[in-house]
């Protein structure tokens, strides 16, 4: 099986990036307001499906998928500029496991698997599931037919789902296996329990490692992405309230111990960032999967820690069911176990520091 | 061809700059700066900058017409690039000469103080910054050191604390009240003091760390002549900030680069030597995420470059940020470094030969970062009030 290397857009410059960011930020800032995610949350409104036909009609689901295949061609770079704005809405939708096993499928998937697929979901004619741990998940794999229960993130409705299936990766569409969503404490994202019964792939990618290790990077990226701006998001609104909230006859963001603590979250807020643009610019370098890895279990845990502040600095508001702290706090903590669990990612990291460092290489090479 | 023959060209000017240390930078320099003695560190920083003077990297940054080589920002940052790369010296003894003192005089001094001060420099002047006071440190603006005007001089009554270098300088740049009626802003007068004059007593400061880099500076009927004032009577505050603001971030720049030298060192050794701490999944868990932050700092501290340059950069938060962020880590890394060396870290020594080589060392000296240049509570202000918007009371 030869995989054909594809060739990604070429890094796009600075004031490209910056214009994708704010259009893609408009939007959400219009459709997925606080207004619109509380009544997402309470069951009133199908908000992701009105966002994903957006996403759909504005392309923002071929960002990562090249033009041969019916997407934008903005590389990883767009694909972070997505999830971080998709996070800092807290935006419902299966956006983390379709763009990532599309990612998958185009590192490590043949030219007809990516000709079969790639288009589907640039139009936004399909989502996908994929494993919430996909290193820890597989089905079991007769030579002819894959069976076993998996837990997915991905909608009730994914046309497919990708999944280590012995030794190789697996596509199996979902139209006649047993889907059962299990609804998490986050309810702007969807886990589901998929139970599969000797059903004959659609598609099989038999490079595994590297199929595994493609579909973990663009996970942990995503993830990782998606806990950034959330929680530059939840800071923003934080401090936005302190502002606006009176006691002893002042705005409590004037209280010198509560104007320190929202300092150290923007400079959190800050520093993920950062570590979020390393792992998007190492992407294509030896040591992506140690800088997508690690930034996943930094940034997600840095967020816990930054919502978890943000829900205090509100006070008693910020223990109720309609300001957003919980709804960040929440999907924050679910990023915290997406992927791997954030100590396993770190070794993942440390072994490959290890055996970088042991070649005689630097990881830690940074242009100008 | 000289290193500045190679100026126009980026990459060759970085070869000329790294061929240059390869061959000045004496191999031991570490080993026996680790037992020097302050006469001795003086000589050796005395020679590193004769050495820098030989090659025009003296004050490369500094206008042709004040002797310098007009180097663009790009380069300074090349030659600190491969100052960090090399683990030259750095010319501690002359940051306030380099940085700060040509920072205030280009845009307030008159023309004959530029003359007549910034030759100095090249030639080894050492300068040292007499702003805070025992008790005006992070408000710096309460300063009561006073200045009264008798005749065409001033008398200086007063003292000042955490001067680097003070015991060692030839001249200092001096914050005095002239006013005490205005508003504190508003009666503060800058002058050049001439550090021999009669009445000027230096106390060194012996730090935590057990070195004295710190002086104490006691001011008793010191005259200055009227022509060393830097901008005008009661218009101190404003000159203060361009020395404030005459760091462009560059020394923050080299010293994280460094860092990541240091702390890549550092593992080598450990993984060399199998170190037990990288079969503790905690311990290993740490490290690892330090690099994350050690990367992260690093761009910020490029993106701090690139701004440094625009019209707008003063109102900019970003140094702050990166400042807090950077000592916490720097911090929590030396933090790290003494928990992973058990007793041996423990051992007193003054300064390490190798990377965290002294653990206690290092961690002691943290704190500088933590501390100095506007405490890292001050940058908590400064970010909240003028980065968040958050209102000051």
């Amino acid at each position: 099986m030869a995989t054909e290397p594809i060739e990604t857009a070429a890094s796009l410059d600075q004031a490209t990036l910056t214009a994708l960011r704010e259009g893609v930020a408009g939007v959400l800032a219009e459709q997925s307001s606080s207004t619109a995610v509380h009544a997402f949350v309470d069951g009133k409104r199908a908000l992701d499906r009105d966002l994903w036909s957006h996403a759909a009609s504005l392309g923002w689901l071929g960002f990562g998928i090249p033009e041969q295949y019916g997407g934008v061609g903005l590389g990883v770079s767009g694909l972070a500029i997505l999830h971080a704005e998709l996070g800092r809405q807290a935006a419902p939708g299966p956006y983390i496991p379709t763009l990532s096993a599309a990612q998958a499928i185009i590192d490590a998937g043949t030219e007809s698997v990516r000709q079969a697929w790639l288009p589907r979901i640039a139009a936004g004619d399909i989502s996908a599931a994929v494993p919430a741990a996909p290193a820890t998940a597989a089905l079991a794999w007769s030579g002819a037919t894959v069976s076993g229960t998996i837990r997915c993130l991905g909608a009730p409705d994914a046309a497919f789902v990708l999944a280590q299936a012995g030794n190789a990766w697996v596509i199996v569409e979902l139209a006649g296996a047993e889907v059962t969503a299990a609804p998490m404490w986050d309810r702007t994202r969807d886990v589901i329990d998929i139970r599969i019964q000797h059903a004959k792939p659609a598609a099989v990618l038999e490079d595994a490692a590297a199929t595994g290790a493609a579909l973990l990077r663009a996970m942990a990226l995503a993830v990782a992405a998606d806990s950034s701006g959330a929680a530059r998001s939840i800071t923003e609104r934080t401090i936005a309230y302190m502002k606006s909230r009176e006691q002893f006859g002042q705005p409590i963001a004037g209280f010198q111990a509560l104007k320190h603590r929202a300092a150290d979250l923007a400079t959190k807020a800050a520093v993920i960032d950062e570590m979020v643009a390393h792992a998007v610019d190492r992407s294509d370098e030896p040591d992506a999967d140690l800088w997508a890895l690690l930034a996943k279990a930094e940034v997600t845990d840095a967020c816990t820690v930054i919502a978890t502040d943000c829900v205090q600095l509100h006070g008693g508001v910020g223990f109720t069911w309609d300001f957003d702290p919980h709804i960040f706090l929440k999907r924050a903590r679910l990023n915290e176990v997406l992927v791997m669990s954030n100590p396993a990612l770190r070794d993942r990291a440390a072994a490959t520091l290890a055996s970088i460092t042991r070649a005689g290489r630097s990881a830690l090479e940074l242009a100008l | 061809m000289t290193i500045l023959d190679t100026q126009h060209d980026l990459p060759a000017f970085r070869h000329a700059i790294r061929d240059w240390l390869a061959d000045v930078v004496p191999p031991d320099w570490k080993a026996r700066m680790a037992r020097a003695s302050n006469d001795e560190f003086i000589a050796f920083q005395r020679w590193w900058m004769a050495e820098r003077s030989k090659v025009g990297l003296a004050i490369p940054h500094w206008p042709k017409e004040y002797g310098g080589a007009g180097l663009t920002l790009q380069h300074l940052i090349v030659i600190a690039d491969e100052m960090a790369r090399a683990d030259a010296p750095q010319a501690r003894l002359f940051t306030i000469s380099l940085i700060h003192l040509p920072g205030t005089l280009f845009p307030h001094g008159t023309e004959a103080q530029k003359r007549r001060y910034l030759a100095g420099v090249a030639n080894g002047d050492v300068w040292c910054q007499g702003f805070s006071e025992p008790n005006s440190g992070s408000d710096l603006a309460s300063l009561r050191t006073r200045a009264v005007r008798d005749g065409d001089h001033y008398v200086i009554n007063g003292q000042k604390i955490w001067s680097s270098n003070s015991m060692y300088a030839d001249h200092c740049i001096l914050l005095t009240r002239t006013d005490p009626d205005a508003p504190k802003h508003r009666g503060i007068t800058y002058f050049i003091m001439d550090m021999r004059s009669p009445g000027v007593e230096v106390r060194p400061i012996r730090q935590a760390n057990g070195r004295s880099e710190f002086g104490e500076i006691f001011l008793t009927d010191v005259r200055i002549p009227a022509e060393n004032m830097i901008g005008r009577e009661n218009n101190g505050w404003r000159v203060a900030q361009a020395t404030l603001a005459s760091e462009r971030g560059v020394i923050a720049f080299e010293g994280a680069e460094r860092q990541r030298y240091e702390v890549e060192a550092f593992y080598q050794r450990a993984l060399a030597e199998d170190a037990p701490w990288l079969q503790d999944d905690q311990l290993r868990r740490e490290f690892i995420g330090f690099l994350a932050e050690i990367q992260a700092g690093r761009r910020l501290l490029r993106q701090v470059l690139r701004e440094s340059e625009a019209p707008d950069a003063a109102a900019s938060v970003l140094p702050s940020i990166v400042k807090l962020s950077g000592t916490a880590l720097r911090q929590r890394i030396c933090s790290f470094m003494v928990r992973v060396a058990g007793i041996d870290g423990q051992a007193f020594a003054m300064l390490a030969e190798q990377p965290f080589g002294s653990p206690m060392f290092d961690f002691m000296s943290a704190f500088s970062g933590t501390i100095a240049g506007g405490t890292n509570e001050i940058m908590r202000n400064i970010i909240a009030e003028r980065g968040l918007g958050m209102p000051r009371i």
